[in-house]
């Protein structure tokens, strides 16, 4: 009853601290142009486009998907803004696809942009998605929440500091594979842990960067998406799932909505040994913390075994199951774009098409997705074969 | 064609009102979730997907939907956010469900516009370099379009006034729920306070506290569910030109687009025979004139002569907006998901004192984005046919 639907194009801008020359418009259509040209299409054989960007604050502008209506193709066809925060991209992705899926539309255009650079503290803006009567005065804000589950971690599993930096020195190191990442820095464990605290025991390094850029796909329906182009990357798997909201009612160290919704998406798939089956993952991970916390949630590993899967060099670029080839999060986060970056580099292994990064001959792949101090989770499979 | 055939199983709305001040957001959420649930004798377990509509601005915090979509009932769900009006978020539940992936869906939005400042984030929405400087906001903005809209077609203030006094008198008359249930008399209209010439305080809608949740399933759990259903036959949405300069002011080409394309689904060549019941956006009185000629009621520029033939008012043969429409009641955000609310009430012979007799087919419409900038109609009908 299902229908197939495969990504048949992606774009990307490069990923910086700041913008200077395009206005958000323009960079949208940065990464549309760039999309469309890797399908070979031009903007009037898409029949919808859908939107995705996080806070508004960031840009300073309500509503920014409307001041780019025109710029994406969008003009007098379908079109509205999903925004879930950090998950946003993925969501963007899913509504796509659950657009070419209805048999509404045969090709689907998702764009999700944000612009960092223009808001003076992204902090700032992430401060007030906690609850001003219950949690606001506790301090809470992204950093220290994500403290909190490392400290849990570390409890609970006996993860040492070391674990956590050795995820960001395979992150920024695969970063200069990647011509669109923000973030190359040629670092050793040493440096991660020397770096400044923010929030014990979260340091400078373990931290992902704030970037402005943009990122669109093209989905197609099955019998479009063989026309287009003979590397179409499948969607083989979807879902995601909410939390509860306050942090304090969630179990940090053990999400099992992750596991949740890894298993939705792996039924779908038929996958039912992620670690054996999977040739590739692209993990929302915009701390090392929380990059470590879904290995286990995914079944890369036993639980509590992160730090054994991490010294095995199971998730280097040459390991068994390539972890962020890309550089992942900690090396480019334009925050309402980040989750949609993580399926386009997936889409890009799966096509044959990530250049420099490209881990050999990837059937599957896996992308997640994370949003609201990880309330939000998703994950979503993509394959060579339909 | 679409192979899937979509309903809507139950309604339920909060009382509009100027401040719900005995209550905070998600609070009535929640209430107003629960009420749809309620009513279809589901629990939330029954649910696989929700689909809320909210901006962060209006709701006050980035990431708003972390706690709004918890209040939606989306712990541990799929959940996903659009930054549309609430209308959208039902097409986009009603495309969810024709994707297979998902059977019952949950839409929910709200406006609780006694905590913002409507103005100020309005405002916002233009960009920063060319439009906002002149001080444009949706007042402004809509008396350029309703300037342009009277001059070319030669249309009267008085037959602008014309709408009010319809409406507001069916809020009166047959909709406990309304906000504003006084009736107004012409003279009224005419003498009230002007805003943005030639738009006054009474052809304008009221700011307005409440919120609308709905229940979509499958064809098959429909059945299971209930015997009184709203059967989706078509559902589309589209966008204009960002830019005011860009769009023709004279006519809603959007709405034009948005409404042949439903027409075409639901097989609905003369709308005006077919449909029995609409519900449509008049976010001031003009707009409604406008609307009539985008929908095809009547031809381009004869909206007020449709008006004047008494085809819209209850009596008519087409009714237009029996439940007061957004003059009377405009909790933003929701105001267009009301209106498939309340076309639905009516397809399932609820809508008490202010049920049309007999009705098969109704029309919903609702507005996104900047003086009309995003449209989307929903044909519902008593028979599942097509």
């Amino acid at each position: 009853m299902k229908s197939d639907v495969a990504i048949v194009g992606v774009g990307q801008t490069n990923y910086v601290t700041k913008r200077l020359d395009v206005s958000v418009p323009e960079l949208a259509q940065e990464a549309v142009r760039r999309a469309l040209q890797d399908a070979a299409l031009t903007m009037d054989k898409v029949d919808a486009v859908v939107f995705g960007s996080g806070p508004e604050a960031f840009e300073g502008v309500n509503c920014p998907d409307k001041w780019c209506v025109d710029a994406v193709g969008a003009l007098e066809k379908p079109f509205f803004r999903i925004n879930t925060g950090g998950m946003t991209g993925a969501s963007a992705a899913m509504a796509g696809h659950t657009l070419v899926a209805s048999g509404l539309f045969d090709v689907v255009l998702v764009v999700a942009l944000q612009r960092v650079g223009e808001s003076s503290d992204a902090q700032q803006i992430l401060n007030t998605i906690f609850d001003p009567i219950y949690e606001k005065d506790f301090g809470l804000n992204i950093i220290s929440t994500i403290a909190q589950r490392a400290i849990r971690l570390m409890e609970l599993y006996g993860y040492k500091e070391e674990h956590f930096s050795m995820i960001s020195v395979r992150n920024h190191l695969n970063a200069f594979r990647n011509p669109h990442a923000h973030l190359k820095l040629d670092i050793t464990l040493d440096d991660v842990l020397k770096s400044r605290v923010l929030c014990w025991p979260i340091k400078l390094l373990d931290c992902c960067p704030r970037s402005d850029g943009a990122c669109a796909i093209v989905l197609a329906s099955e019998e479009k998406a063989t026309k287009i182009t003979s590397t179409p990357a499948w969607i083989k798997g979807l879902a995601s799932m909410s939390e509860g909201y306050f942090v304090g009612d969630r179990d940090l160290a053990l999400p099992d909505y992750y596991s949740l919704v890894a298993r939705k998406a792996y039924e779908m798939a038929g996958i039912d040994n992620p670690r054996a089956q999977l040739d590739v993952a692209e993990l929302y991970g915009a701390f090392t913390v929380s990059e470590m916390i879904q290995y286990e949630c995914l079944g890369f590993c036993e639980r509590g075994g992160g730090g054994k899967f991490l010294e095995e060099g199971i998730t280097e670029i040459t390991g068994e199951l390539p972890v962020n080839p890309s550089g992942g999060v900690q090396s480019a986060n334009p925050i309402g774009a980040t989750a949609l970056v993580r399926i386009a580099e997936v889409a890009l292994q799966v096509m044959g098409k990530a250049e420099e990064r490209q881990i050999p001959d990837v059937k599957l792949g896996l992308a997640t997705g994370s949003g609201g101090t990880a309330q939000f989770f998703s994950v979503m499979i993509l394959g060579k074969k339909r | 064609m679409i192979p899937k055939r979509v309903a809507i199983v139950s309604v339920a709305q909060t009382k509009y009102e100027e401040a719900k001040q005995d209550k905070e957001l998600s609070e009535i959420i929640f209430q107003v979730t629960r009420r749809a649930l309620d009513q279809a004798g589901l629990t939330r377990g029954d649910v696989d997907s929700v689909v809320i509509a909210a901006h962060d601005l209006v709701d006050g915090r980035s990431i708003a939907d972390m706690v709004t979509a918890t209040a939606a009932g989306a712990y541990h769900k799929d959940v996903i956010r659009v930054c549309e009006d609430g209308i959208f978020a039902a097409a986009l539940a009603y495309a969810r469900i024709l994707s297979a992936i998902f059977e019952v869906s949950l839409v929910v939005a709200w406006g609780k516009a006694s905590e913002g400042a409507g103005e100020v984030i309005n405002h916002l929405s233009f960009d920063p370099l060319y439009h906002r400087p002149l001080g444009l906001n949706e007042v402004s903005s809509y008396g350029i379009r309703a300037t342009r809209y009277l001059q070319k077609h030669g249309i009267s203030e008085e037959q602008c006034a014309k709408v009010v006094v319809k409406n507001r008198h069916n809020a009166a008359l047959g909709n406990p729920l309304a906000h504003l249930r006084a009736p107004v008399g012409l003279g009224e209209v005419l003498r009230s306070k002007v805003i943005s010439w030639p738009i006054k305080l009474l052809d304008t809608a009221p700011k307005t506290d409440g919120a609308c949740a709905m229940v979509l399933a499958s064809e098959k759990r429909a059945r299971e569910i209930s015997g009184n259903l709203a059967w989706v036959k078509g559902a589309s949405w589209c966008t204009d030109s960002y830019y005011m300069g860009e769009r023709d002011l004279d006519e809603l080409k959007s709405l034009r687009l948005a409404a042949s394309r439903a027409y075409e689904m639901a097989g609905i060549k003369e709308p005006v025979r077919q449909i029995d019941v609409a519900e449509v956006y008049d976010l001031f009185s003009f707009l409604e004139l406008m609307e009539y000629e985008a929908l095809g009621f009547c031809g381009q520029g004869e909206g007020a002569k449709f008006l004047e033939s008494g085809i819209p008012q209850m009596e008519g043969e087409l009714p237009v907006n029996p439940s007061g429409g957004v003059l009377s009641s405009n909790p933003k955000t929701a105001s267009g998901l009301v209106r498939l609310a309340e076309a639905s009430l009516q397809v399932m012979n609820l809508a008490e004192g202010r049920q049309v007799p007999e009705v098969r087919t109704a029309l919903a419409h609702g507005i996104s984005g900047l003086c009309g900038q995003s449209h989307c109609v929903f044909i519902v009908g008593k028979q599942e046919s097509y």
